[in-house]
């Protein structure tokens, strides 16, 4: 099967690790994916908020291309990016005038058979649990894991159409997957303020702040995520979160697949590690000094 | 605040609602879950459930004016565990896209409203986002200019910070798809 690969414009800027991240582990598991040419931003949030039949057209042009060159499931790791396409995948669906406008205006058809996938469901539907555990070369053992959904990954159900909205799993089983010891805490899916970082700060660090204290309350060494707006509110503004609640946090923020190009026994170096804003060096070292 | 409504224009406001959401606001039995579970709850003027029934009262000056329509950050909380099933996210960008069409500026949260704009510029000029100058440019329009530029420093070492973006091939089509949809 043909895999097309929808990077969306945060894995080519202030989340490149996350594109370095993956791009690395699937090479090491023998997986290809092809990047869809000439790929445009899917409108993100800024388009559903104020323009619905823009938010359907940007991410369908996408599609109606992944359909043309053969593909027929697509990667989407960036979080926004899976949910957007995904949603224009069932607006396409359930309403045919804004179809026919669309596809009109694309010069293309697009016939919604498309597979989309965001990374946590790729890497258990598509590359599958066995793989990934056969991949394990150095057990994280005693490494203790948050794992962050946030809200685009599961919500809205009907449209998503993947895990557990309220109480989703897949992340923490990709944890387990490599050792180490996934965390239980009360905020995996509670919104980390998204597109509100630049616009409505304070607020964004009020919800990102519950986020970063209850993990690390509950004991987290670190935080992983699957999502690029998530990691920036996460890792980016830990500092001024910290300054702000005069409360130290100092949890790293890792994607999840720089977690499992770790298990793999990959150089952090080629994981990109060292691009995050809250240094990982002390959870190197715990799994450098718990594999001893 | 006004109560007393032109019956007509209610129903003209009920009937656009409505066809834009896919719903009925008559769904929503006011039990109050959505605002309950809202994360940004505590900023704004009125919770989810007092606008679905402000929306159908045809109050449209209020929820127009509104700043909860600017704060809510779509996280489809609400949505997910309405017990009725209906589109409490989706009225809110129902709401955002009319004030907009009706050229309504938020007053106290205009700077939500900018960066969906400036965002939207951003695409229609690349195809692709240019974190750089979506940041300058949002900086610009609402005068924040100094607010967050402690970060810049570490995040250019980190490369976080690109310095050039990427334009799309066919920037014909995105722009044929600003034309005929925005």
């Amino acid at each position: 099967m043909k895999l097309a690969y929808y990077p969306g414009c945060s894995l080519k800027g202030t989340s490149f690790e996350y594109e370095v991240s993956l791009l690395k582990i699937l090479e090491i598991m023998g997986i290809e994916v092809k990047e869809i040419p000439d790929w445009n931003c899917c409108g993100a949030s800024a388009a559903h908020s104020i323009n619905h039949n823009l938010a359907v057209a940007l991410p369908a042009r996408n599609l109606a291309i992944a359909e043309k060159d053969g593909f027929e499931s697509i990667l989407a790791p960036c979080a926004a990016c899976s949910n957007r396409l995904k949603n224009a995948d069932y607006e396409l669906k359930r309403d045919d005038i804004l179809k026919k406008k669309i596809t009109n205006s694309l010069e293309m058809s697009y016939d919604s058979e498309m597979s989309i996938n965001n990374m946590l469901e790729f890497l258990i539907g598509v590359v599958g649990k066995d793989k990934i555990k056969s991949m394990v070369k150095k057990p994280l053992a005693g490494l203790k894991v948050a794992s962050y959904y946030g809200c685009l990954l599961v919500r809205p159900p009907k449209v998503m159409q993947f895990d557990d909205p309220e109480n989703p799993v897949t992340m923490d089983e990709l944890v387990s997957l490599t050792g180490a010891e996934p965390v239980d805490y009360s905020y995996k899916t509670e919104c980390c303020g998204a597109i509100n970082s630049l616009s409505k700060p304070d607020v964004v660090m009020a919800l990102t702040g519950k986020v970063l204290y209850d993990a690390k309350n509950h004991g987290a060494d670190v935080v992983v995520v699957a999502c690029p707006l998530c990691h920036s509110n996460l890792d980016v503004r830990q500092k001024e979160i910290e300054r702000k609640y005069e409360e130290k946090i100092g949890l790293p923020v890792l994607f999840i697949t720089e977690l499992l190009g770790l298990s793999f026994g990959i150089n952090p170096k080629d994981l990109a590690i060292d691009g995050h804003m809250v240094a990982a060096d002390r959870v190197l070292k715990k799994i450098e000094e718990l594999s001893k | 605040m006004k109560t007393v409504l032109n019956e007509q224009n209610r129903r003209n406001f009920v009937a656009q609602v409505e066809s834009m959401l896919h719903d009925k606001l008559s769904k929503c039995y006011q039990c109050g879950k959505c605002s309950a579970g809202c994360p940004v709850n505590f900023e704004m003027d009125y919770t989810p459930n007092q606008i679905i029934k402000m929306t159908e009262l045809g109050m449209e000056d209020t929820v127009l004016n509104s700043k909860t329509i600017w704060l809510c950050v779509s996280c489809n909380t609400c949505s997910t565990r309405c017990p009725k099933g209906f589109e409490v996210t989706g009225i809110m960008d129902v709401l955002r896209e009319i004030a907009e069409r009706k050229g309504i500026t938020s007053k106290t949260e205009k700077e939500v409203q900018m960066f969906h704009e400036v965002f939207l510029e951003n695409v229609k000029s690349h195809g692709r986002i240019f974190e750089l100058e979506l940041v300058g440019k949002y900086k610009l329009k609402t005068k924040h200019l100094f607010r967050d530029m402690f970060l810049a420093p570490k995040m250019l070492e980190k490369g976080k910070l690109k310095m050039h973006g990427e334009t799309i091939s066919n920037l014909n089509q995105i722009a044929k798809i600003f034309k005929d949809f925005e």
